[in-house]
């Protein structure tokens, strides 16, 4: 097991470079010049000259590399230029939001989807499944951007139930921070729940055909314990797999979410820090993000192992 | 002796009488009181005002750093920081400033002449509009605690005028705090710095020891007096979700919503309208590409059809005025010259211009944002405009920071959008140096625009005015579209407001 | 002569079986297939000039005249709405089709030469672990905005998903005794791809790329929706959602009826590409 561990504990490893590598190159393939860009129309090219110094992009592209991953080793993502702040503060200041955003929406996923995943696949072929599979296509189907205007529309500007936008102030209690993130968590959540709803069921019907399963009725078990005990704790794997998934799906809908709700959080500071061409931003929220997401992987992968001793690969 | 023992025991009684009168009414003042929540149209990428340009930046900073001078009802320059108007030599060439006394930073440390000449000579180093005139000043100098004197070499005219704008403005900081770029923003104002959280709020709590002015508020000039214990600007790019927080009593003031709005603002919100609150105007580029050529910018002009345009843009013909103008009904510098050849609409004539120019087929290069709604409702409309003559055109729609980046090379473009408010001096409309965007040098204007600078007679500049505007309609380096309202939502327990183009909040409290 | 036309028709005659006993996929297509008509052939079907402004008539409720009304400037939304299919369609097929050309053959190599894949391998891995939109939004933020680089962005952002795909089919294939076999016998091994792997693959490939087709739909949108895609005055349905955000109050059909389509297109090919993997190999269900 521990050989295991460790290939996989290196593989990640290897990945995380070449995230690394992929954002570096990302980031310097847009045209014209980061030095001239960040100074602004008045900029003197002398002083263009001078930034393109300090920053040292007038070394060789590998030598840039090498810089750049030293600095990234040392927790050191540059400076923002339009925050005038480091951008791990930057990004550390955003992180509440989208941290309660995301796991808001997961909560509200779940507990939608995992019930009527485990009814529908109970119940297969029957009006309920065929309704529930349904509605899950259509929800994955909406536009999480649309579905927040809508949202937005009935429940808080004509009911007025809740906040139109924003995260409150600084005085904000974070009950009161919690209101302002239910329709956004409903948004992110109800898209989210299409997903783990057709996993749940689809992985629950494989189990609930195994021989086993089959085996524990014949003996006479009652239906109940049966689906409960077996079942679900042989379907919960891929389901641990579909929320990992959905893990980093969350923070992609987590951007399009926070921009039209003006939640000052990751997604919406990516956004930002693209409109206003800010480099070192966007540099580092794709490196965070990535990293986050393959950290996230290997835990849940970890996780597997005590879940199921039996997986080995 | 007697007699002046009691008449000093009856004066010291009146004194001290009157002192305590004078402690027991400032006691009974109110403290300030209340959080004002503003929704704005987005973040300013400073706190700077010397640094950047932009209306959203002078009206959150005028509320802690302010100018020597500044404008009243009537739109005349009138002191804030200054004593008294300057003092202006009979050549027009040395311009001397009395500073008030005893005015305070919000540091603690007290204003001297040091802190004022310091500040000017960075405005005019760094700031736009302090660099138009630097090369006409030879110096600036402290000439006691309390004094400055301002040496130019050439009479200037609108310099008060410049000393007391609020935008690229000339605010007076300490000199010690002086950066580039500057980090701390300690000022003179009613209001000081609290916090600023980028995207998410710039905190503003009341300066205990402000020194407001003698005498009743007179537009931005006259008495100030922070009534609110807190103004928190909060930047709400999305028009729609102004309007919406502001009916949802989210916020207490949103400014600059689509003007189609007005109906909705109802429930926790009322609408207040601000006529006559600036004007559109199609900027083109006379120094590189298909616009040098004046009968390319003339045959664009008589395209235009201000109905149209502005009814795209504004939606109801309330909250508009199709008017060739530069400055509408009230204004002392509004003249009726060269506008028969505003609002024409004639595809015809634009149609033989284009011809007599020799246009070859190349695209014309619209720049807009969607920052503000109707510079791009109005792009789209000149676009077809444009098409509709047989001309090729191209819509380049940006963000505001790459338009602003964008508009400074003229490679990159041929028409853009931008808009002004009234200004109260012609001198400062935007695009008639010719370091602006546009590049609009000829040697008529220069003539004109030098005139209009130096001259220092009223009746005189209006005649040079009513020139310089004439010539604007003949040679087409920008067209004014019209003149437009604007639209803020205001909850009704806020008390004190009044309208302006850069909505301030002191002298402004709110119910509790 | 009689045996082939007896073939063709056992054939038509099997997929029309196919369809009525799958009502999901049959649904799913013809849902399709009229989305696709309309916006394809959409100067047929438009009722007036999508690009005309007639400001008089603005803002004006669905309704005769204008089935799904108009917008701010005058505009026929229905009108609008096919023309802006076409865009979102041919973004959408376009950035399939990137990804499909350079996912599978990324996957073909991998899986079958094990020294590449050790590389190959971890690219892909590396390139899902950025959440679409956040990758798409900065390829198109570094290439400049424009219909052409949101294709790129997407074609590269769905290429892993594919290439995944094909890599694992790939190495199971390689294994199986006839492919050894051809390899013995010296067959090239281009032949060997195309023949035997490609071939065997299409199924699991064309339900990929139907779910691929579907996400790059939504995410067109949602890039220009935020601004960071397709020029504004290129009409799409996420630019029509986005200019229809103002009005939402007083003129909700300009959001309602370009949301709409989105979703209808989306499901129609969540449909087919569930229709078809049911049909084509049932194993595949457990997978996404």
């Amino acid at each position: 097991m521990a050989s295991y561990v460790l290939k996989r504990f290196t593989g990640m490893i290897v990945v995380l470079f070449v995230v690394a590598t992929i954002v570096f190159v990302i980031v310097r393939i847009a045209p014209g010049d980061p030095a001239a860009v960040m100074l602004g129309p008045d900029a003197t090219p002398s002083d263009i000259a001078a930034l393109r110094d300090r920053l040292g992009l007038n070394q060789p592209l590998l030598v840039q590399f090498g810089v750049y991953l030293g600095q990234i080793l040392t927790g050191d993502l540059g400076d923002s230029i339009f925050l005038n702040m480091p951008v791990l503060t930057a990004l550390g200041q955003r992180a509440e939001p989208t941290f309660f955003l995301t796991l808001f929406s997961i909560l509200i996923a779940t507990v939608i989807a995992l019930p009527i995943g485990i009814l529908s696949a109970y119940h297969r072929g029957s009006l309920f499944d065929q309704a529930s599979t349904t509605l899950a296509m259509f929800a994955a189907s909406v536009p999480s951007f649309w579905l927040a205007l809508i949202l937005i529309q009935v429940f808080a500007v004509r009911l007025g139930w809740f906040p139109v936008a924003g995260y409150g102030g600084p005085d904000t209690t974070l009950l009161e921070r919690l209101h302002h993130l239910v329709l956004p968590a409903v948004t992110l959540g109800v898209v989210s729940s299409a997903l783990i709803l057709r996993f749940t069921r689809a992985s629950m019907l494989d189990v609930l055909d195994d021989d086993y399963i089959r085996t524990a009725r014949s003996k006479g078990m009652a239906e109940t314990p049966v689906i409960l005990k077996h079942a679900f704790k042989n379907a919960l794997i891929p389901i641990l797999t579909v929320i990992g998934i959905t893990a980093a799906l969350l923070i992609s809908g987590a951007i399009v979410t926070e921009t039209v709700f003006g939640l000052p959080g990751v997604g919406n500071l990516v956004v930002s820090a693209v409109m206003r061409r800010d480099y070192p931003v966007i540099q580092g929220a794709l490196l965070v993000v990535a990293a986050l997401y393959v950290l996230i992987n290997f835990a849940i992968d970890m996780l597997y192992l005590v879940i199921d001793p039996r997986v080995r690969f | 002796m007697l007699k002046t023992l009691a008449r000093s025991c009856l004066a010291a009684t009146m004194a001290f009488g009157g002192l305590a009168a004078s402690s027991m009414a400032v006691m009974a003042q109110d403290k300030p009181g209340g959080i004002i929540t503003v929704a704005t149209i987005g973040e300013p990428n400073t706190l700077d005002p010397m640094a950047a340009t932009g209306d959203l930046l002078g009206m959150v900073t005028q509320h802690f750093l302010e100018t020597l001078y500044t404008f009243d009802k009537e739109w005349n320059v009138t002191p804030l920081l200054a004593a008294d108007m300057p003092e202006i030599s009979d050549d027009g060439k040395i311009v001397t400033i009395v500073l008030r006394e005893g005015i305070k930073f919000h540091n603690g440390k007290t204003m001297t002449s040091d802190d004022v000449v310091a500040s000017l000579e960075r405005w005019l180093k760094i700031a736009s509009r302090g660099q138009l005139v630097a090369d006409k000043v030879e110096k600036v100098e402290a000439v006691d605690i309390n004094t400055v004197k301002i040496s130019l070499s050439a009479p200037f005219g609108p310099l008060p005028a410049l000393l007391a704008f609020n935008n690229s403005a000339a605010v007076i900081l300490p000199k010690e705090t002086l950066a580039e770029p500057l980090t701390e923003f300690i000022g003179t104002g009613p209001f000081m710095l609290k916090e600023r959280r980028p995207d998410q709020y710039i905190q503003l709590v009341s300066f205990p020891d402000y020194k407001p002015l003698n005498g009743d508020a007179d537009g931005f000039g006259g008495r100030r007096e922070a009534l609110l214990e807190e103004v928190r600007f909060v930047p709400v790019p999305d028009a729609n979700t102004r309007v919406e927080g502001a009916v949802a009593g989210q916020y207490d003031f949103a400014e600059l919503l689509p003007v189609e709005s007005y109906d909705r603002l109802t429930g926790q919100t009322e609408p207040m309208l601000t006529e006559s609150f600036g004007w559109p105007m199609f900027i083109m580029n006379t120094k590189q590409g298909v616009m040098t050529d004046q009968d390319m910018r003339k045959a664009v002009q008589s395209l235009q059809n201000s109905d149209d345009l502005m009814l795209a843009a504004f939606g109801e013909e309330r909250f508009f005025k199709v008017d060739g103008a530069m400055y509408p009904e009230g204004y002392v510098w509004r003249n009726e010259a060269g506008v028969e050849a505003y609002n024409q609409g004639d595809v015809e004539q634009a149609e033989s211009l284009a011809e007599k120019a020799g246009y070859d087929g190349e695209p014309i290069r619209i720049l807009t944002s969607r920052q503000y709604e109707f510079h791009y409702k109005m792009a789209q409309v000149l676009d077809a405009y444009l098409k509709s003559a047989g001309l090729k055109s191209q819509l380049d729609v940006v963000d505001w920071a790459t338009l602003v980046q964008r508009r400074a090379d003229p490679a990159l473009w041929d028409i853009f959008i931008t808009h002004s408010p009234f200004l109260p001096d012609p001198a400062l409309i935007a695009p008639l140096p010719a370091s602006y965007p546009g590049w609009w040098s000829t040697p008529e204007k220069e003539k004109l625009l030098t005139a209009l600078n130096t001259e220092t007679d009223l009746e005189k500049r209006q005649a040079i005015w009513s020139d310089i505007q004439g010539l604007i309609y003949e040679q087409a380096p920008f067209y004014k579209v019209g003149d437009f309202a604007a639209l803020a939502a205001k909850s009704p327990k806020v008390e004190g407001f009044e309208a302006s183009p850069w909505p301030y909040f002191w002298n402004v409290s709110i119910k509790q | 002569m009689a045996v082939s036309v007896a073939a063709r028709s056992t054939r038509t005659a099997g997929i029309a079986k196919i369809l009525r006993e799958r009502k999901p996929l049959a649904l799913g297509a013809a849902l399709l297939l009229i989305i696709v008509v309309l916006c394809v052939f959409a100067p047929l079907f438009a009722p007036y000039d999508p690009n005309k402004l007639s400001i008089a008539n603005r803002l004006i409720a669905p309704g005769a005249d204008h089935l799904f009304g108009t917008d701010e400037f005058g505009r026929d939304v229905f009108a609008r709405a096919i023309y802006a299919g076409r865009t979102s369609l041919m973004i959408g097929a376009a950035a399939t089709i990137f990804a499909s050309v350079i996912g599978i053959a990324l996957g073909l190599v991998a899986g079958f030469f094990r020294r590449t894949d050790v590389v190959i391998a971890r690219v892909i891995d590396a390139m899902m672990a950025f959440p679409d939109i956040l990758l798409a939004i900065a390829l198109v933020a570094a290439l400049g905005p424009s219909a052409a680089t949101v294709i790129v962005a997407l074609g590269i952002v769905y290429t892993p998903r594919l290439a995944r795909i094909v890599r694992a089919s790939t190495f199971v294939i390689r294994e199986l005794p006839y492919v050894e076999a051809a390899r013995a016998l010296g067959v090239p091994t281009w032949r060997i791809l195309y023949r035997h792997v490609l071939r065997n693959l299409l199924s699991v490939i064309m339900v990929q790329a139907t779910f691929i087709f579907a996400y790059a739909m939504l995410a067109e949108a949602s890039l220009t929706f935020l601004g960071v895609g397709v020029s504004p005055d290129i009409p799409t349905w996420g630019t029509m959602i986005s200019a229809g955000r103002q009005y939402v109050g007083q003129a909700d059909w300009m959001t309602v009826f370009p949301g709409l389509a989105i979703i209808l297109s989306v499901m129609s090919l969540q449909l087919v590409g569930d229709g078809l993997r049911d049909l084509l190999d049932p194993r595949l269900r457990k997978d996404l």
